[in-house]
């Protein structure tokens, strides 16, 4: 009895040890398992693309790396490509953290036949070139991409590895709503100044500090200084100067200058400085997060601001569903004397947003095919618009629009995976700015249409105005600079330069702030401090790799 | 089985234990191997574990001796020395983090043990067994909160806009005028200190009061009789009853001197106490992985690991002399 006992007990630690070692190797084992059954798969499901026959049913798994909701098994677009190609999708959205996802991706080789474009996946040769793909095989999206070919190419080995998804413009660039920086008031303080367009920063505060004197409660000028959302802050010089976005540095002539420490950033917080020794400056605006800030922005008390629209759109649609649409704001180009306006730009292309095709895809020749037929204009109104006479009108000049139950429709987002695919389309090659026909490439940038789907108190706001979208208290954006932006310049990990930025934003984090809270009397002090700091780091290093950047950009991308 | 029989087997494992000496009983020999082969078994997993989580990664701080780039094989990296760690200590941020590092984690192993043991002491008093499970229970329940949340608490109720310190210190009439908190250096250490003991005093507390729990109560019987008051049996009985406890806990902690945390300063700080608020571990992010100079990262990993390990030892040795419990 004894000896079993410990017999058994023996077996018992065994069993636990083999377990233990099974565990451990689950992993791999898991895996080859994994790719085995996935190449099975792949041979059978492989079409006979030589052989020409281009509508034989397919499915092509997609991944995309946002969340995003599946559409319906019966969605109707879905069901109006397969039709007609005869291909289907099994799509994946990203869910939980995307590094992971990809880690996971790149050590077992299990890519999908279409994946979203991210520099990791390059890196790790995930994609197929698509040069010669699309030479041979996609007019329509050589010509598509044409004035950007050159520039949608890899940086370090010249393939194209993956189709943009967005900033590739055709006809005129109708963009109702405003999404970038600007100087921002409510549309309320707007109507009960009567309707005033300030054009420069002390017109601008001046309005905050008539209002203020009338309502103490709201908050003067906010601003936000949060990790790495501190362009609110850092941005403003150079766009009151006239220069496009282009991050720490303005390009005149083609050569970058940081312009932290030069006088047009001087002359601005300065002015800042001032509005915060009248109280105007909301004085939590250098300690709070991002999320404090959208809440004060949705709590209505906000009058105005300096940001990017997208920054604090969240807070702003808090305001449209509490209906306070007197809450929500316009932004205004304010300049320095004598400067040029340059706040809207033309959007740069997102080179490595969008599509590529990956090693494992079954039949790439399939797939550019079928990206091809969809930039196709029929294709894209139908992508974008939806089927005439069912999702949108034509009245009798030509002009889409849509009635009201068509636009309410659109917003619901049960309509919306049962008719449209938005969230695979926002990475497939797609057409903005205006078709040949004059129409807008989807509803949202139509004017007509987006002036008719606004509310009735945007709509009298907009009418007194005398303008009929946001996006028209800017000037039409300049053609981009080939080098634009310059932000998007690769700085190379460890590199002085990077040395060098990195410690400028941190001194602008930390000075800007103390600049502004000083007292009036102490600020030149403070701000000569701060000019002296940067002057000791290494910013020729930094300069030096921008202006680097900018004459390969040029050399490179222009188009001969 | 007769009672002689049982006799004869334990008397037979007596001997049987007696023949394993103390000296031969921590030396291994098969013989001890053989009869513990179960628990041996049993331990070979956890082992495993170890060897491949904990042991194995070491090789990584070769990295802090090289130029490392990522998707370079390991023969093609470049070796530099010491030069990450001469970086480091040549670095004046990194004299700054250093000290805000051991500051602050200073103020947090001094207040949070302090004020576990404080309240420990009192929860024990408390005859009112559902009086003291309420106290329990909400005193650990922000253990449980992310760090993200508490942060969000503690800067909400710092601030001058209706923040809930503000407005009692006004209402006490401490202050007249709502005090920025969060913008200015000084008051950032005190603030993750309490910050810390709010959301930790709790689940600290658990430790030690099992540990009282574990006190023959006839000392404190023994105790009254002899005339101690409440007060006096704290002092004399549960005080030094949970020394070992303190000090096993200290010397465990003291290892820990170089995390003095990342996230509640991290996501408290701003550019106005950022002299204040930057550890170690906020560097390490900020110049090493977001700028992807692991070397640096890894240097700085290797020189806390080195001071943590030093530090046990000397409080090891500390308690060794006087003639305290260790924990080695």
């Amino acid at each position: 009895m004894h000896k079993t006992a410990k017999r058994s007990a023996a077996a018992a630690a065994a069993g636990v040890l083999a377990l233990t070692l099974a565990l451990t190797g689950c992993g791999s084992s898991n895996n080859t398992s994994n790719t085995g059954t996935k190449d099975a798969a792949t041979g059978g499901n492989a079409s006979p693309a030589a052989a020409g026959d281009d509508t034989a049913p397919v499915t092509f798994s997609v991944f995309m790396n946002g969340p995003g909701q599946q559409p319906t098994p019966d969605n109707k677009i879905l069901k109006l490509i397969k039709d007609e190609t005869g291909i289907s999708f099994n799509m994946e959205f990203l869910v939980g953290d995307l590094q992971q996802k990809l880690g996971v991706m790149i050590a077992g080789g299990d890519y999908p036949d279409i994946l979203s474009g991210d520099d990791k996946l390059i890196n790790a040769k995930a994609y197929i070139p698509l040069e010669d793909l699309i030479e041979k095989y996609a007019p329509n999206l050589k010509k598509h991409y044409g004035a950007v070919w050159n520039q949608i190419k890899d940086e370090s080995d010249g393939h194209i590895y993956v189709l943009p998804s967005y900033g590739v413009y055709q006809g005129k660039i109708t963009e109702p709503t405003y999404q970038g920086p600007g100087f921002w008031l409510q549309k309320g303080v707007l109507e009960e100044m009567g309707y005033p367009t300030p054009k420069t920063l002390d017109e601008y505060f001046d309005i905050i500090a008539k209002y203020k004197e009338k309502h103490p409660d709201m908050i003067g000028f906010e601003s936000l200084n949060f990790d790495w959302r501190v362009f609110p802050l850092q941005n403003p010089p150079e766009h009151l100067s006239g220069h496009p976005n282009d991050g720490a540095v303005i390009v005149d002539n083609n050569v970058a200058q940081i312009f932290a420490d030069k006088d047009i950033s001087k002359t601005y917080y300065k002015k800042l400085n001032e509005i915060n020794a009248q109280g105007l400056m909301d004085k939590e605006a250098f300690v709070q997060n991002y999320d404090q800030y959208l809440a004060k922005i949705a709590s209505g008390k906000v009058i105005g601001m300096f940001d990017q629209h997208w920054n604090f759109q969240d807070g702003e649609k808090s305001l449209i569903s509490q209906g306070k649409l007197e809450n929500t704001y316009i932004g205004f180009p304010l300049l320095y004397p004598g400067a040029e306006e340059w706040y809207r730009d033309r959007g740069a292309v997102g080179t490595n947003r969008g599509f590529g095709i990956s090693i494992n895809a079954k039949d790439p020749v399939r797939i550019i095919k079928f990206w091809d037929k969809m930039i196709t204009e029929d294709w894209q109104k139908t992508l974008q618009w939806g089927v005439k006479g069912e999702d949108y009108e034509v009245n009798a000049d030509g002009s889409f629009y849509r009635t009201p139950e068509q636009r309410a429709n659109a917003d619901q987002t049960s309509w919306q995976v049962a008719n449209k695919i938005s969230g695979m389309f926002g990475y497939m090659p797609k057409i903005q700015g205006t078709y040949s026909d004059g129409n807008a490439a989807d509803a949202g940038t139509q004017p007509q249409e987006f002036f008719d789907s606004l509310k009735p108190y945007d709509q009298k706001i907009l009418k007194a105005y005398n303008k009929k979208s946001w996006s028209e208290f800017f000037k039409e954006p300049k053609e981009n600079n080939i080098y634009f932006p310059a932000y998007s310049i690769v700085l190379k990990d460890g590199s002085p330069a990077q040395l060098a930025q990195s410690k400028l934003n941190d001194l602008q984090i930390k000075y800007l702030p103390k600049a502004i809270m000083a007292s009036p009397a102490e600020f030149d002090s403070v701000w000569q401090d701060y000019v002296d700091r940067i002057h000791k780091l290494d910013i020729k290093a930094y300069e030096d790799r921008m202006n680097e950047g900018i004459q390969q950009r040029i050399e490179k991308w222009s188009v001969k | 089985m007769s009672d002689a029989v049982l006799d004869k087997q334990v008397k037979k494992q007596k001997t049987r234990k007696s023949k394993i000496d103390p000296e031969i009983g921590v030396s291994l020999s098969w013989k001890t191997l053989k009869t513990q082969k179960q628990l041996i078994f049993m331990s070979v997993p956890i082992a495993l574990y170890l060897i491949i989580f904990n042991y194995v990664p070491i090789w990584g701080w070769l990295m802090a001796f090289q130029n490392y780039r990522p998707a370079v094989s390991f023969g093609q990296q470049e070796w530099v020395g010491l030069q990450q760690f001469k970086f480091l200590f040549s670095d004046d941020t990194f004299m700054l983090v250093l000290r805000n590092t051991i500051a602050m984690s200073f103020i947090n192993l001094v207040l949070g043990t302090v004020t576990a043991i404080g309240l420990a002491l009192l929860l024990n008093e408390i005859k009112l067994k559902f009086f003291k499970r309420a106290v329990q229970s909400i005193s650990y329940l922000p253990h449980f909160l992310s760090m993200v949340i508490a942060a969000g608490i503690v800067s909400t109720s710092l601030s001058i806009d209706g923040g809930i310190v503000n407005v009692v210190l006004m209402k006490l009439h401490l202050i007249k005028d709502p005090i920025m908190w969060l913008s200015e250096g000084k008051y950032f250490w005190g603030i993750i200190g309490a910050a810390n003991v709010w959301k930790e005093v709790g689940w600290g507390t658990i430790i030690y009061l099992a540990a009282i729990t574990s006190i023959d109560p006839s000392l404190y019987e023994a105790a009254s009789i002899d005339g101690a008051k409440r007060f006096q049996k704290m002092r004399y009985i549960t005080l030094p009853g949970i020394k070992a406890t303190f000090v096993i806990l200290l010397i465990m902690n003291i290892g820990h001197i170089l995390d003095a945390g990342f996230e509640l300063q991290y996501l408290l700080g701003n550019g106005l106490t950022v002299d204040y608020s930057q550890t170690i571990d906020i560097f390490v992010v900020k110049y090493g992985l977001a700028m992807g100079n692991y070397s640096l990262a890894t240097a700085a990993g290797i020189f806390k690991t080195i001071v943590s390990v030093i530090l046990v030892f000397i409080a090891n040795n500390v308690a060794k002399r006087l003639g305290e419990e260790r924990l080695l």
